[in-house]
């Protein structure tokens, strides 16, 4: 009996690590050109670098579209993206799909934080040295930003834990799909259980690597 | 290289930040830009450095306008001059050794002559072996040291000091002044120092232009202007160097009507008693102190000048003949 559990939840559980670690990397993909561009595109004295206010206006108001749609409702629009690059809306690998696009904005944003948080004279100590504007953000904005960056990507993998759970429910797949199908439909109150410990600590796991690279990173500074 | 700027002018709203600024920045000397803040200095140096451009008027570098470039060939005159700041500016992200290496290395020099270079730029600036050291193990001295090194880098010809003293102490300052003045002299560098602290331009430069309100009000040699104050603003800044408060001896906690400046020419003659035995003058004497500028020396006196009003005229007359500078002190000034 217990062995049946502990089967079903390392498979959920490997299930979930496929989904967040892949979703990580495609909303990554999306979401920091698309942050990067929201700050550089920024008022000059926010910090943009070469300022355009209709597209920063036009790509802020996308993103906050997208940030503001409940996630579940998000992941069902996004379902037809999912067939027609999958052929399928079930399983992981469309959970992928539509979970990267959803916490892409996310990313953006997150990563439009940090940048904005890199001292302005530095920036203006590259300008003045002759940098262009790919080498401000290649071989400065984002070195400088590195240690709030990996806070960033830790807070969006935890955030796609939470998320690649409730995509479980619409048939994704992972540990929000177990916790759904037996803990809740089978009242299988154990199952459910061990499931939201997992999930407890995967999120316990990443938040502590993440704390610890984002400190390694300032120690060295 | 020369640096000719053609009444410049710069608006933000209805500010005139740098409302027509015409100068003459000679090649090979250390040129100060003083002024209280508000006066406008950071957007003539943003200016200046083509960190900006100019509502109005001209920037020249030697026989280039710079004011209107491409952006392409914006960047590639930035790379030709180094820059300086308050704050430092170093990138955190990298140690001493790479923060000298950037410009070198946006320039795609190859990487062992980066590394030769920084090598020559640490030992330049005195910190040899600190090259692995991270930004924030590094005193403020050295930081500005390592900015110095990554601002020469390129061997610019042109070196622009953005109150680069202001966030050190004054042991410091002195320190990286005579650092800028040896290193000056080596490459032949034209420095412009912007600054709102008079012992910057007193220690440093040869020759100071006085900004206020967005305009230049007094332009000179360093010893002149010193010599020989005319607007309001220099006479402020001068009466507030620490060096000379601490040189004169204050004898009453009256402040004297008068302020006799000598320069080195008059200083080795006896004008106060010619003075006095001429016209009859007599000489309350307040304070009285010496300043040295560039090793001239130069005396400083506050005093009162009796008996009768007629007397005070001739003698005032007569001490302008000669050389000094009289200056008429307000009655109303604290007498701190």
């Amino acid at each position: 009996m217990n062995s049946m559990i502990f089967k079903l939840v390392a498979e959920s559980t490997l299930q979930t690590i496929e989904m967040v670690f892949w979703s990580t990397v495609f909303s990554l993909i999306m979401g920091l050109p698309l942050g990067v561009l929201l700050h550089v595109t920024d008022k000059e004295d926010q910090g943009g670098i070469i300022p355009k206010p209709v597209l920063n206006e036009i790509l802020s108001r996308i993103v906050n579209i997208l940030r503001s749609f409940p996630f579940l409702i998000l992941m069902i629009i996004l379902m037809p993206v999912a067939r027609f690059i999958l052929g399928t809306t079930i399983g992981t690998r469309a959970s992928v799909v539509s979970l990267s696009i959803a916490a892409a904005p996310f990313v953006a944003r997150v990563i439009e934080t940090s940048l904005k948080e890199v001292d302005p004279g530095v920036i203006q100590a590259a300008k003045a040295m002759g940098s262009t504007n790919w080498q401000i953000i290649v071989k400065v904005m984002l070195p400088e930003a590195l240690p709030s960056l990996v806070s960033g990507v830790t807070l969006t993998i935890i955030n796609l834990i939470g998320y690649s759970a409730m995509a479980g429910t619409i048939g994704g797949g992972g540990l929000g799909d177990l916790a759904i199908r037996y803990g809740y439909q089978r009242f299988r109150s154990d199952v459910m259980l061990a499931a939201v410990i997992v999930i407890i600590v995967l999120v316990e796991l990443v938040q502590f690597v993440g704390n610890r690279i984002s400190s390694r990173l300032l120690a060295k500074r | 290289m020369q640096i000719r700027l053609e009444n410049l002018k710069r608006n933000y709203g209805s500010l005139h930040a740098v409302d027509g600024v015409s100068l003459n920045i000679p090649s090979n000397t250390v040129y100060g830009i003083i002024g209280r803040s508000g006066a406008g200095k950071s957007t003539l140096v943003r200016l200046v450095s083509m960190l900006e451009r100019p509502d109005e008027g001209e920037v020249w570098y030697g026989d280039k306008r710079v004011d209107n470039l491409s952006k392409k060939e914006l960047i590639e005159e930035r790379r030709k001059i180094g820059m300086i700041f308050q704050n430092f500016n170093l990138f955190s992200s990298r140690t001493a050794a790479e923060n000298i290496a950037y410009p070198m290395e946006i320039c795609r020099k190859p990487k062992d002559w980066i590394k030769k270079r920084t090598e020559e730029l640490l030992a330049l600036v005195g910190l040899e072996g600190r090259g692995d050291a991270a930004v924030s193990t590094l005193s403020g001295g050295q930081k500005q040291r390592i900015a110095i090194a990554r601002a020469l880098a390129c061997e610019p010809s042109i070196l622009f000091c953005d109150e680069a003293t202001s966030a050190l102490d004054p042991q410091t300052t002195r320190s990286i002044l005579a650092l800028i003045k040896e290193i000056q002299k080596k490459m032949n560098l034209t420095v412009v120092m912007i600054t709102h602290q008079m012992e910057v331009v007193r220690d440093a430069c040869d020759r100071v232009a006085v900004l206020e309100n967005g305009k230049v009000v007094e332009e000179g040699l360093v010893n002149d202007i010193f010599a020989h104050p005319k607007s309001a603003v220099t006479k402020d800044f001068l009466s507030n160097l620490t060096n000379v408060k601490e040189s004169i001896v204050k004898l009453s906690d009256k402040t004297g009507h008068y302020t006799l400046r000598f320069s080195s020419s008059t200083t080795s003659e006896p004008i106060i008693s010619r003075v006095t035995k001429e016209t009859g003058a007599l000489f309350n004497i307040v304070a009285a102190g010496v300043q040295y500028i560039e090793d001239k020396k130069y005396g400083v006196m506050v005093l009162d000048i009796g008996p009768d009003e007629d007397t005070e005229k001739k003698a005032v007359d007569m001490l302008r003949k000669n050389g000094v500078t009289v200056e008429r002190t307000v009655v109303e000034e604290e007498a701190k």
